[in-house]
């Protein structure tokens, strides 16, 4: 196969990881520090901030505040950008550049001036600030990057298929779910991904957009007045982080065992 | 083949959301030994605070974040357990301000120095009966004079504290004696001014010798030119406390503009600090309580104000948060050599000495706002 | 293409409508926001004049619109090293570790899990006067005092901000990258084309929708950072977003803030514009 080979590759990779994880490296040891403010060398570890953080129960309600968001708006975003991809790169119709223009819109607007101006609008319709809000405004922003990622993937994906599918007497809906997508399922698992992380660390519209349960970003930035309860909330950054990692690390796993078959099946054509 | 590893990534992803969600819950499990606990399970879930049933009527609270605690409200809940407050939370003056404009409706707001007036100008917030407030006397005339506006009283005082120039003793030994050493090239790269244009503008009058109060456009203007001359010696405007402790522990600050919050931190943490004592005299911001003009629950709120100038509460704020509170009566309790240091609780003549931010029109705010915006744009 | 409209509809309306509603009606309120005088009055008052006078202060008040340009010069910087660094991962991912790219690529993703806030000012630790990096340089001697130029720049701002935007530019440029015809490759190898011809002829355009539509992604919110800024960029670091959150936060002048908002709007519109014209984004309309 006729590819670039480089013995430099992994070792960038590499690199780059060491690099992208070097702060949460020093995230970990400052939330194992003895002491409020944090430099080397270190005056002493203790995991007292750990046993704080889990008996505080605002940390944790922001934290499920924080989830709950990013899930609704990334499966909203990803479904709407999934729909929208499928319209704009299968079929002809007036608008197409409007549209266009419109969605990757948000894109150009920087969150503070949408956080404003979605405050408005919603005060002028008289909805009360929530969750909801915000995740209604996450779902706007996370949009041009689920309807980028899913038409990037659409455009290289022959119609021919579909066309050939209903040319044979399938229905548009069937042909939709039977062949469309399980052939971008994982170009919408990659979108959906991006949504969810652009929404669980969203400060902006979070905090314009709320009013009573803080996400995470809002009350970590409100604990920043506050030193003495600032490695608490470090020490809650990396839990979430180490969660994340073992439960990708199982994920891994299981996939090795379940997966042989189709891990040789594709070893083998992918040369 | 290919669809069932996505099937299991999927479902490992929504595992792990799963768990996350989750966490909360285990967490509110483990017996909460502090009184920080404070959630009783309602449908809303915004904080509540008093441990009562609710029965005996509703506040509202625009608060900062973390004050929502019962410490902070401890001598009101003994008073009336059953009251339902909830806290809904601003992220600084401006946005409390911002949400009170928009209609936010709660029945009490905190705002600081120089606010107050925005508030007034704007009818957002009603006078108060003092004869309501049993502990009204407690509190110290300077204290109570800030909250009074054309001879009526607006607000409560509450947390204060100082600002000043907090130095590090060992890169300055030969120690600070005036604001203006914030602009001494001598310190090139290593000052930190708080981000802030009426902030500046305080300290630039006080330089300059100027009456803050009564500014003109010319005396603005030379404000202006002060901190564009400063800012290639100042290392970074800072936005929080931590941010600039960090900047003192690391030595990458040597002196900077400084709330008493920094100043006790640092010294708590075995940090070279001092605070400096201006010739110009120091500053000092309040925290201040009022009821909005459009409350239904004013009777309550009137409590609530009068719970936060007592003396228990004054005293958690003291001891447990390191803020000043307006009430006397509590810095007997303070023991912390630091924080008696720090706030200067042992010298009751600091005060005398100290400069008090002056409330202004929103215009002057916008004025100062903007001149500080051209400072940081300025090539 | 097909004739077929009704599918159209459905597939589009709940974006159109969302969009409608939460997107472009607000801004429309924007727009008549720039046009006010001031705030008096609160949010709501109605019965003001519009003006152009927002608009007058900001292009009188000549340093605004220069600090624009260097933001759009930064963020233009930002997209070009993070695109370009992030193409060999891109590639890597898809042509030499196939089966376990969506694994790889998520080990890179997981950081932003943590908060942003918290990741910045860990690198402020690594980097600061008595951070790693210095005690390093010190301690093994090769320094006397410790690098105070490291923190606190537009540099440091560009460097984190290509740090914070890497592992998404990834995305987009690995999905253009795996959608291209594998039997091109093994053609172009049959005819004695090598690695590097197929890379160049083949790979490289084929891969441009990708490679650009990840630019953009970068460029474009970059432009308007401000968070960035604040927490590296130190006095002289400021971005133009700065400059508007400053009046839509603590300055309270929101009629001024849109003004700047949509200048620079009007700014960023025109330059994606004029791209656009260079590199045919129809394709991706197909």
């Amino acid at each position: 196969m006729n590819k670039l080979r480089f013995p430099a590759f992994p070792l960038y990779y590499a690199a780059l990881v060491l690099m992208l994880y070097l702060p949460i490296g020093v995230l970990f040891l400052f939330s194992i520090n003895d002491g409020i403010a944090f430099s080397f060398p270190m005056k002493g570890v203790t995991d007292h901030w750990y046993r704080d953080m889990l008996k505080n129960a605002e940390l944790m309600s922001a934290l499920g505040n924080s989830a709950l968001v990013a899930v609704t708006s990334s499966v909203a975003a990803t479904a709407l950008g999934a729909a929208a991809a499928i319209a704009l790169t299968r079929f002809d119709f007036k608008g197409k550049a409007i549209f266009l223009a419109a969605a990757l819109m948000p894109l150009l607007v920087p969150f503070l001036i949408l956080g404003v101006a979605l405050l408005i609008l919603f005060a002028a319709l008289d909805i009360d600030r929530s969750l909801v809000t915000v995740a209604i405004a996450h779902t706007v922003v996370s949009l041009p990057y689920t309807l980028l990622i899913l038409m990037a993937r659409l455009v290289g994906f022959d119609p021919k298929l579909e066309e050939a599918a209903q040319d044979l007497g399938a229905t548009y809906p069937y042909t939709l779910r039977r062949i469309i997508l399980p052939l971008i399922a994982p170009a919408m698992l990659a979108a959906w991904l991006v949504a969810f992380t652009v929404s669980f660390d969203e400060f902006v519209l979070a905090s314009f957009l709320n009013k009573g349960e803080p996400t995470l970003p809002v009350y970590i930035f409100g604990q920043l007045r506050f030193a003495n309860r600032f490695p608490q909330v470090v020490a809650l950054a990396v839990l979430v982080m180490v969660l994340s990692i073992t439960l990708f690390l199982i994920s891994n796993w299981l996939q090795r065992i379940g997966s042989q078959a189709a891990l040789e099946q594709r070893l083998g054509d992918g040369k | 083949m290919r669809t069932s590893k996505l099937r299991l990534k999927a479902g490992l992803l929504l595992l792990l959301l799963a768990l996350i969600v989750a966490l909360p819950g285990c967490a509110g499990a483990t017996p909460a030994a502090t009184e920080e606990a404070t959630a009783a399970p309602t449908e809303e879930a915004a904080p509540k605070v008093c441990p009562g049933d609710g029965s005996e009527g509703k506040l509202t609270v625009l608060e900062w974040a973390y004050y929502e605690v019962l410490d902070m409200s401890a001598d009101f809940c003994d008073a009336h357990p059953n009251v339902d407050v909830t806290f809904n939370f601003g992220a600084s003056d401006e946005d409390i301000f911002a949400k009170t404009q928009a209609g936010s409706g709660e029945d009490v707001m905190h705002f600081y120095t120089p606010f107050l007036k925005f508030y007034v100008d704007e009818g957002l917030i009603q006078p108060l009966d003092t004869t309501k407030l049993t502990h009204w006397g407690e509190v110290p005339k300077k204290f109570q004079d800030l909250c009074t506006l054309d001879g009526k009283v607006y607000c409560v005082p509450w947390d204060w504290g100082y600002t000043s120039v907090l130095y590090r003793t060992d890169k300055i030994p030969e120690g600070v004696d005036s604001w203006a050493a914030l602009t001494d090239e001598k310190y090139d790269g290593h000052v930190s001014m708080w981000d802030s244009g009426p902030g500046a503008v305080s300290i630039g009058s006080y330089i300059k010798g100027y009456d803050e109060a009564n500014l003109t456009d010319d005396q603005l203007a030379d404000i202006k030119q002060l901190w564009i001359d400063q800012r290639p010696l100042n290392a970074f405007y800072w936005t929080s406390e931590p941010e600039l402790v960090e900047g003192f522990t690391t030595g990458d600050v040597w002196l900077a503009y400084a709330w008493n919050g920094a100043y006790y931190s640092l010294l708590s943490s075995g940090v070279p600090v001092a605070y400096a004592n201006p010739k110009e005299g120091r500053n000092s911001w309040v925290g201040q309580y009022a009821i909005s003009a459009k409350s239904e629950n004013v009777d309550l709120a009137l409590a609530f104000l009068d719970g936060k100038i007592a003396e228990k509460t004054a005293t958690n704020l003291l001891t447990q948060y390191a803020y000043g509170h307006v009430n006397p009566a509590a810095y007997g309790a303070v023991t912390d050599e630091s924080l008696i240091e720090a706030l200067s609780l042992d010298d009751p003549t600091e005060l005398d000495r100290t400069n008090f931010t002056v409330p202004i029109t929103f215009d002057d705010f916008q004025k100062f706002v903007g001149m500080w915006a051209e400072v940081k744009a300025a090539p | 293409m097909s004739n077929r409209n009704s599918p159209v509809w459905v597939l589009m309306s709940p974006s159109a409508l969302w969009l409608g509603v939460f997107f472009v009606a607000p801004l429309l309120l924007m727009a008549a926001y720039s046009l006010r005088p001031d705030m008096r009055g609160g949010l709501f008052a109605l019965g003001w004049q519009p003006t152009l006078k927002q608009y007058q202060a900001v292009i009188e008040q000549g340093s605004y619109l220069w600090l624009l340009g260097i933001s759009v010069g930064m963020a233009f910087m930002v997209a070009l090293v993070a695109t370009t660094l992030s193409y060999p991962l891109a590639y890597f991912l898809t042509f030499r570790v196939k089966a376990s790219a969506p694994i790889l690529l998520t080990v890179l993703i997981l950081p932003f899990w943590t908060s942003y806030l918290l990741r910045i000012i860990a690198w402020k630790i690594i980097l600061g006067s008595n951070g790693l990096i210095n005690n390093l340089l010190v301690s093994s001697g090769l320094l006397h005092e410790p690098l105070a130029l490291l923190l606190y720049s537009r540099q440091m701002v560009v460097v984190t901000l290509v740090y914070v935007w890497l592992p998404f530019v990834a995305l987009p440029i690995t999905a253009g990258l795996q959608r291209i015809d594998k039997s091109l490759l093994e053609a172009a190898a049959i005819l004695g084309a090598a690695p590097w011809e197929s890379f160049l002829r083949i790979t490289l355009p084929l891969s441009l929708p990708g490679v650009i539509a990840g630019f953009f992604m970068v460029f474009i919110p970059t432009v308007g950072e401000y968070v960035t800024p604040l927490l590296v960029g130190g006095s002289a670091g400021s971005m133009y977003g700065n400059i508007i959150e400053t009046f839509f936060g603590d300055g309270l002048n929101w009629p001024l803030g849109s003004a700047l908002a949509f200048i620079m709007l009007i700014g960023v519109l025109a330059l994606v514009g004029a791209v656009s014209r260079l590199v045919d984004l129809r394709r991706f309309v197909g």
